[in-house]
């Protein structure tokens, strides 16, 4: 089983894993990078262009590590939405005990 | 002033059209229902949201903003306005806890998420906040376009914000959030490519990007220094030493006047001498350059002490005198010399002194980036629930909010460039409110003509964006959040979006009494509102999220200890001399542990939620943290499957 996962059930998907700690970590990682790294490069410094590099490197990384968990999610989410719709009407009529 | 001619006026033109036609052409979509008047019918691809994201977040006044803490601070400064990295956690976790609750706001967020009278009250809370602080909002970026059209035309500070934000109201009473993110895209558009093109422009003009840091690393050592105002009809003295041996620097090679008032010529000479000195480094002239004896400066006046140091690298203490040396008081510490650690991203100036010191850096790291796991933790996560709630599905929400903010990170860097290339070209300018400008002045002052017009249709761009967003998110809050759930529930979509535009208009009414308090204080009320007023309730936005047992009575407290305990902490006490005027980071940090010795204990002195509720709420939404034991009742239940 390799380090990151990339099939998922529907009652996995819905759940806290190691992926989504990896995507925060270079989520972050990238917005630091992105900053610093578009700062340096309009000034035309090299480790300006590898800072943005790093920064658009960790970006792909973290869509590659998140976008199977975040499909799968939304794909069985939607499926319930409308239910879901309809009970948040209740509740803003007033018409579900809360 | 500046002077359009016919290439200019046709980009403003061809602009104002686009947004009428947007106001006409969605009007029927707008009043379908109240959905769509509010969330486009939650059907948007990602990209449409991001460029929302990023063309709300782009107003008129933030490159002031961005320019003051870039001119002032260097690259560094741009931590200032890291805010939005919140997102770069919140795209991946609340983003998707609340796009599942699919609460329209966060005010009927709190009626999922709490039960009860509690909740009802705290929705009520939201609500009217909200509509309070989108009309503030309104107001402050609403005088910024004011201060911008008076530079540009010499017009009254009321004349751009009345005009400009009637013009934004025209297509959202129309067709509501349709007509905001549609024009927010083209605006978002517009507005990146004039932000590109004048930043260029800039670095262009102060010579390129070597000419830039060779300047920098040629220039004088300098530091502001605001004169007391009571020190008028004395003669002041300026010692510099090394941090850390403590060996004189430079000094004054004797005293300088300091008269209650100087004529403003006599003020503009003053300007231009620092910056001939700060430019015209030489190693013969070494020693303190500006102020010298000869000078006579104004008391309760701004002025840049410039010296010259021979160390580009090392650090010193400022300290002026202004009874003949008896005593000395601290203008900086830790204070690098040279002007090269301006492109230092982390020029530190010690862990708690100093004008970046690291305390005050990890606050805000810890506050952007931790602030993800929360809702409400910055004041953006208010517009960016709407456009949340507005994507088609959870995916493209967390996309959204990621690509969005990293286009405001991205465009906050290539502002910075440019104002580096501004420090360069006038460097010893001491008024905040000359130097916050700089990027408006880069483009007016540098740009050809016609690209003068695009410039303009660009900050018009800028603030339409704005202006659109809060005027729909204000309306919402009032419409959905009070009128439908609390004063006529049985409402049809069609009275519901007339109630959607008529809050609009009184929201535009609103913003403009704000505007015209506000006035040109624009950058105190923005570190008030970004960052005070959401310190004590930083900590229980993240609660409310990840722990189960944070009930409504908790978080309601949380907010009313915080109304108070923010003027007390920031202000009032300080005022009366209670306590010494503190830095930033830790008023923030006092008014978390304050706050949290009130909401602590009323959380544990009342009732948790009622567990039917939170079973219900964490079904549907599918919360990180503390959840123990909702989660194990709801797998009981059958709602969820068992690990």
């Amino acid at each position: 089983m390799s380090f990151v996962r990339r099939e998922w059930s529907a009652a996995d998907a819905d759940d806290w894993h190691k992926e989504d700690w990896l995507a925060i970590l270079f989520s972050t990682v990238s917005y630091i990078t992105l900053l610093i790294g578009t700062a340096l490069s309009f000034l035309a410094m090299p480790i300006g262009y590898l800072i943005l590099g790093i920064g658009i490197v960790s970006g792909v990384i973290m869509m590659w590590i998140i976008d199977p968990k975040l499909k799968r999610i939304s794909h069985e989410y939607e499926k319930r939405q409308k239910d879901y719709l309809r009970q948040l009407e209740e509740i803003q009529k007033w018409e579900v005990e809360k | 002033m500046i002077t359009f001619q016919f290439l200019d006026w046709l980009w403003i033109v061809l602009f104002v059209a686009l947004m009428v036609f947007f106001g006409v052409y969605f009007y029927r979509m707008g009043k379908r229902s109240q959905s769509d008047f509010f969330l486009a019918g939650r059907g948007l691809p990602w990209w449409l949201p991001a460029s929302s994201v990023y063309a709300t977040h782009t107003a008129t006044d933030t490159p002031i903003w961005v320019a003051g803490v870039v001119y002032k601070y260097g690259f560094s400064g741009l931590w200032y306005a890291f805010f939005s990295a919140w997102c770069a956690i919140s795209a991946f976790v609340s983003t998707r806890i609340f796009r599942r609750s699919l609460a329209y706001s966060q005010a009927e967020w709190q009626s999922l998420r709490f039960g009860g009278l509690g909740a009802e009250l705290l929705r009520g809370w939201l609500a009217g906040w909200q509509v309070f602080m989108n009309m503030f909002i309104l107001g402050w970026v609403g005088i910024a376009m004011g201060k911008i059209c008076q530079m540009i035309f010499g017009w009254d500070l009321w004349m751009g914000l009345f005009i400009f934000t009637t013009l934004g109201a025209i297509y959202v009473l129309s067709s509501g959030y349709w007509g905001v993110v549609m024009a927010d895209f083209q605006q978002g558009v517009v507005a990146f490519l004039i932000i590109v093109i004048v930043s260029i422009w800039g670095v262009v003009a102060a010579g390129g990007p070597d000419e830039i840091i060779s300047r920098l690393n040629s220039y004088s050592s300098t530091v502001e220094w605001e004169v007391p105002a009571d020190w008028e009809n004395r003669r002041g003295a300026i010692r510099i030493t090394d941090a850390e041996t403590g060996k004189a620097v430079a000094e004054s090679d004797g005293s300088f006047a300091i008269a209650t008032a100087i004529s403003e010529e006599a003020q503009a000479r003053l300007e231009s001498e620092a910056a001939a000195m700060i430019k015209s480094k030489q190693e013969e002239m070494a020693g303190l350059l500006f102020p010298t004896a000869e000078d006579e400066i104004q008391a309760g006046e701004k002025y840049t002490i410039v010296w010259d140091s021979g160390d580009s690298d090392s650090r010193v203490n400022v300290d002026v005198t202004a009874d003949g040396g008896s005593s000395w008081s601290r203008i900086a510490s830790q204070h690098f010399s040279g002007q090269a650690w301006r492109l230092n991203f982390f020029s530190f100036t010690g862990m708690f002194e100093g004008q970046f010191p690291v305390a005050w850096f990890i606050t805000m790291m810890i506050i952007a980036l931790i602030g993800g796991f929360g809702m409400g933790t910055s004041i953006d996560w208010y517009p960016e629930a709407q456009r949340i709630q507005s994507a088609k599905t959870v995916r493209d929400a967390s996309y959204s909010i990621w690509a969005g903010s990293a286009l405001v990170l991205i465009r906050n860097s290539i502002w910075a460039a440019a104002i580096i290339g501004f420090f360069v070209l006038y460097p010893g300018i001491a008024d905040s409110g000359e130097y916050e400008m700089a990027w408006y002045r880069i483009g007016f002052e540098y740009l050809p003509v016609g690209l003068i017009g695009f410039l303009f249709a660009g900050v018009l761009a800028i603030h339409l964006s704005t202006v659109s967003t809060h005027l729909n998110l204000g309306a919402m809050y009032a419409t959905r959040d009070f009128y439908h759930h609390y004063v006529n529930p049985k409402a049809s979509e069609a009275s519901l979006v007339k109630v959607g535009r008529i809050s609009t208009f009184v929201l535009l009414l609103g913003s403009f009494v704000f505007g015209v308090i506000i006035g040109e204080e624009i950058t105190a009320w923005l570190i008030f509102a970004l960052w005070i007023m959401a310190a004590g309730v930083w900590l229980p936005n993240i609660l409310q999220v990840i722990w189960w047992r944070f009930n409504s009575w908790g978080y309601l407290s949380a907010w009313m200890a915080n109304l108070g305990l923010s003027w007390l902490v920031v202000w009032i006490l300080p005022r009366f001399g209670v306590i010494p005027a503190l830095p930033d980071y830790l008023q923030f940090w006092i008014l978390i542990v304050l706050n949290a010795l009130v909401y602590l204990p009323v959380t544990f002195m009342t009732k948790p939620e009622n567990l039917d509720h939170l079973v219900a709420y964490y079904a549907m939404s599918r919360p990180i943290g503390f959840w123990g034991p909702v989660r194990k009742e709801a797998e009981r239940r059958g709602l969820i499957p068992s690990n």
